[in-house]
């Protein structure tokens, strides 16, 4: 476990980003998002939300009923208590997402990688995934970690329009496109699985730490 | 409810943003002048959190389908009432069916409108306000269109007097063009060189700018590192991308991005940027986070008493 300083520092009036540390790794991001639960879970009143990142988390408050300097160091104390090193986060879900793999790049990955289109689907749809974090628009989750075999840089060109429900891969991520965007990844299957929808609470079907499977639909 | 008579290019729903949704990758979105939707909403008498109109892109009308107050702020506008003029940052009564005329944008960028009882649509994620790239929020998570009805919510405060102003000198320094920013979390990968470039020259805003953020333009800052592994942003984080001209994100930032982030704007001084047009200019000034929170505090001390003076003149 690293034992690097916490640092605190404002991002604007209203959050404050903690950082655990400078390398990326899966035990930092483990740490970071069970810091984050347990700053939800503490119950303090001005705190609005928490955003866990890969080397950093943000808390955001309300500005207008304390300082940066005291929820700073209210934080610091929370995230510095460590947990133990191997134990998944609180309330972390798993999740099973079925997949019909027929996405327009699943030959080109295919042929790409040096594997046959069945071999690419039983290497993605034989493991689990961890949520990393959600971003780039709403409900989409950053998922870790790949099977190296199928680790393509992103498309050169992104896409002007991924079809929502679009199941893709890029570098050593996978993730699933919630609504119509422009995109780079490389799309190997569709899902049905509604991925966001703001009307619904939680709106994103996937949180930071979460597990998820892919079953393959045929 | 309101109706849209003629449309202006650009008009949403409105109010201060949402209170969650950045874990799932949902922008806190809202107006981009925090500061004058306030203002707005609290001389009818509304909470200062109420939804309004963001008007931008030109001129266009609506019709007031019963009884209300209502205020303009934001972008100074010629504005008329059923041909009379109305004056900015001034409470006005309306009269069922009377049509508001907004023409020429004087100066600045959003205009609001606020009503009494404010806009009525569903709240998403503690939220009214409208977010145009998941088309979500506010009136069917789109822009209005001209023969739209938009409904307004129940008036709970009697309606202050017609005429109670808000005064410039309670505004936000607009025309100054200086904006306070404080350091941001990468602020160690800038070198002093990198600062000050950033602190001493002007930065002109481009066409590239709109809700999620606005590019600038003027001398290059150098970029260290091109990327970073993504942390969270806010709007007014000032980030600098490769090409070391910085992007200041607004309303609709994205929740986290992996670009250098400098700096970011105050949030008693983001109106003035927001209000900016595609060649306007600003300058920033570093300050401490002590002082940026004084002068948000200080804001919100203002719209109180403006909200003070709204409930005292309801009584006279």
């Amino acid at each position: 476990m690293s034992t690097e300083r916490l640092l605190a520092h404002p991002l604007g009036d209203s959050a404050v980003t903690i950082s655990f540390g400078t390398e990326r790794s899966t035990a930092l991001l483990q740490r970071i998002q069970t810091a984050a639960r347990s700053i939800e879970s503490a119950g303090i009143p001005v705190i609005r939300e928490v955003v866990p990142a890969y080397l950093a988390l943000t808390v955001f408050y309300d500005s207008l009923s304390t300082t940066y300097q005291e929820i700073a160091e209210q934080l610091l104390a929370l995230s510095g208590k460590m947990p133990a090193p191997d134990k998944r986060p609180a309330k972390s879900r798993d999740h099973v997402i079925p997949v019909r793999y027929d996405g327009m790049d699943l030959e080109a990955v295919a042929a790409a990688t040096n594997l046959t289109a069945s071999q690419v689907i039983s290497i993605h749809s034989g493991r689990s995934y961890t949520v990393d974090l959600l971003g780039f628009v709403p409900g989409y989750a950053y998922m870790s970690e790949l099977d190296p075999r199928l680790h393509l840089p992103r498309r050169p060109e992104p896409r002007p329009r991924v079809p929502a429900g679009s199941v893709a891969i890029a570098a050593a991520q996978t993730g699933i496109y919630p609504l119509e965007t422009p995109g780079g990844w490389h799309i190997i299957g569709t899902t049905a699985a509604v991925m966001f929808d703001p009307a619904r609470d939680p709106p994103a079907l996937l949180a930071a730490g979460d597990v998820v499977r892919f079953e393959v639909l045929t | 409810m309101i109706t849209v008579v003629k449309a202006p290019a650009y008009l949403t729903v409105q109010d201060r943003g949402r209170t969650y949704g950045r874990a799932a990758g949902v922008p806190s979105g809202g107006a981009m002048d925090m500061f004058a939707i306030s203002a707005a909403n609290v001389i009818v008498g509304n909470d200062a959190g109420a939804a309004g109109l963001e008007w931008a892109l030109g001129g266009g009308s609506i019709r007031f389908e019963r009884d209300c107050a209502f205020a303009l702020a934001g972008a100074r506008v010629e504005a008329s009432l059923d041909g009379k003029v109305v004056a900015p940052c001034t409470t006005a009564h309306a009269g069922a069916g009377s049509v508001l005329s907004v023409g020429q944008f004087v100066s600045g960028r959003f205009l609001y409108v606020a009503v009494s009882g404010g806009i009525d649509v569903p709240i998403l994620m503690g939220s009214k306000s409208t977010y145009l790239p998941a088309h979500f929020g506010g009136y069917e998570g789109r822009r209005l269109k001209s023969g739209d009805t938009i409904p307004l919510g129940p008036e709970t405060n009697p309606r202050p007097e017609a005429g109670l102003h808000c005064a410039a000198d309670l505004m936000p320094p607009y025309d100054g063009g200086i904006v306070h920013v404080t350091s941001g979390t990468n602020e160690r990968m800038f070198d002093e060189a990198a600062w000050s470039v950033f602190t001493e020259s002007a930065y002109r805003v481009t066409a590239a700018s709109d809700r999620t953020g606005y590019k600038l333009e003027g001398s290059r800052i150098g970029n260290p590192v091109g990327t970073l592994p993504s942390e969270a942003g806010c709007p007014g984080t000032i980030q600098v991308p490769g090409d070391g001209l910085p992007i200041a994100l607004m309303a609709d930032a994205p929740t986290v991005g992996g670009y250098p982030k400098i700096a970011v704007v105050s949030e008693a001084d983001l109106p003035i940027l927001a209000q900016r047009r595609p060649g306007e200019s600003v300058r920033f000034e570093l300050i401490g986070i002590e002082q940026s929170q004084r002068a948000s505090r200080r804001r919100a001390a203002d719209l109180q008493a403006i909200s003070l003076l709204a409930s005292r003149g309801k009584r006279t």
